[in-house]
């Protein structure tokens, strides 16, 4: 696996634009904007469904989540990069493993809200509250975007990991 | 350098710098907090700019109210981090790059605050309002860049260690 993801890397040029004095910073600043994009768009939108700016439709404000997605896709071509790059820093690493996990929820948790509430949501008036579970969905949504950034920061700074994962 | 040696040597500085939950708080602190207020800039810079289709601006003054909460959150995390290494951050420009972007950075949200609390909706249609939230978008985008360069430019880690 590490060496597939090398050879990746270095088929491709990554690697060497990631070891070029700035292009490790250069990509950590797109990553870390593309997920003020996420949280700016798609965690605006679930505080929206919140109850947060009420008056603002739901059917305008979800336009927005089309720059998210543009966030989320900056996000992952960066965070390929990081992992293609230094694939050992990061497949071992229970960080990015709890990481991963919550991007998947997040995803589940997508998936759910556009097969069930999307369109009740989108078709409510902007006075009135959207049903509880469409609610439920936004809160999760939240609480595993922060819990994305909070693993993101734990990838680099407790190593080993024993101050705080309880499963390793 | 001294007084920046002077600083790191107090027991606040040292408990930031070496109690792992202190230092690990404040960055994450600061991360969520910059995460939110930027993104907040962001979406409503997006919908000044006519990117997102339009919807009434006059709700969003709601968001404001999170977004200083975030901003006092930002400083105070900021401050921790700055006191656990003073030296790292004071001999760095990049530094005060950082803190020049974030200061026009609040300073146009707090413009674009009162223009959507005070005019009518269509007056925010003007060329000016546009120019505010694309400046907008500039500086927070320049504040994220130069925030992470920061780890990677500095050229003093501590300054005890020059005594």
């Amino acid at each position: 696996m590490i060496e597939l993801l090398s050879s990746f890397s270095k088929f491709t040029g990554i690697y060497t634009f990631m070891n070029s004095p700035w292009g490790w910073p250069t990509a950590e600043s797109i990553h870390f904007l593309g997920l003020c994009l996420l949280i700016g768009c798609v965690g605006v939108f679930d505080l929206r469904m919140l109850g947060v700016g009420r008056g603002i439709g739901y059917l305008q404000m979800h336009k927005l989540v089309k720059i998210g997605v543009f966030g989320y896709c900056l996000n992952l071509t960066t965070g390929i990069m990081f992992l293609t790059t230094a694939p050992d820093q990061y497949l071992f690493n229970p960080a990015f493993q709890t990481k991963l996990l919550f991007m998947l929820v997040a995803g589940l948790n997508m998936f759910w809200f556009y097969a069930s509430y999307s369109d009740q949501v989108k078709a409510t008036e902007a006075a009135t509250s959207v049903v509880e579970p469409a609610k439920i969905i936004a809160m999760l949504s939240l609480l595993c975007w922060m819990a994305v950034i909070i693993c993101g920061r734990l990838i680099t700074y407790f190593r080993p990991p024993y101050h705080w994962c309880w499963f390793c | 350098m001294e007084t920046l040696a002077r600083i790191e040597i107090t027991a606040l500085s040292v408990w930031f710098r070496e109690s792992g939950l202190a230092f690990f708080g404040s960055l994450t602190l600061h991360s969520l907090a910059m995460a939110l207020v930027v993104g907040i800039n962001l979406a409503i810079a997006f919908r000044l700019l006519g990117i997102v289709p339009s919807f009434a601006l006059k709700p969003l003054i709601r968001f404001y109210q999170m977004h200083w909460i975030a901003v006092i959150l930002i400083f105070l995390s900021g401050l921790a981090l700055l006191l656990a290494y003073p030296a790292k951050a004071l001999t760095n420009p990049v530094f005060y790059a950082k803190f020049a972007m974030l200061s026009a950075g609040l300073m146009i949200a707090s413009k674009l605050q009162n223009l959507i609390r005070t005019r009518p909706e269509n007056e925010l249609n003007s060329k000016t309002v546009k120019l505010i939230a694309l400046a907008s978008i500039i500086v927070w985008v320049g504040t994220i860049t130069t925030g992470r360069f920061l780890a990677y430019t500095n050229s003093v880690l501590l300054a005890s260690r020059f005594f």
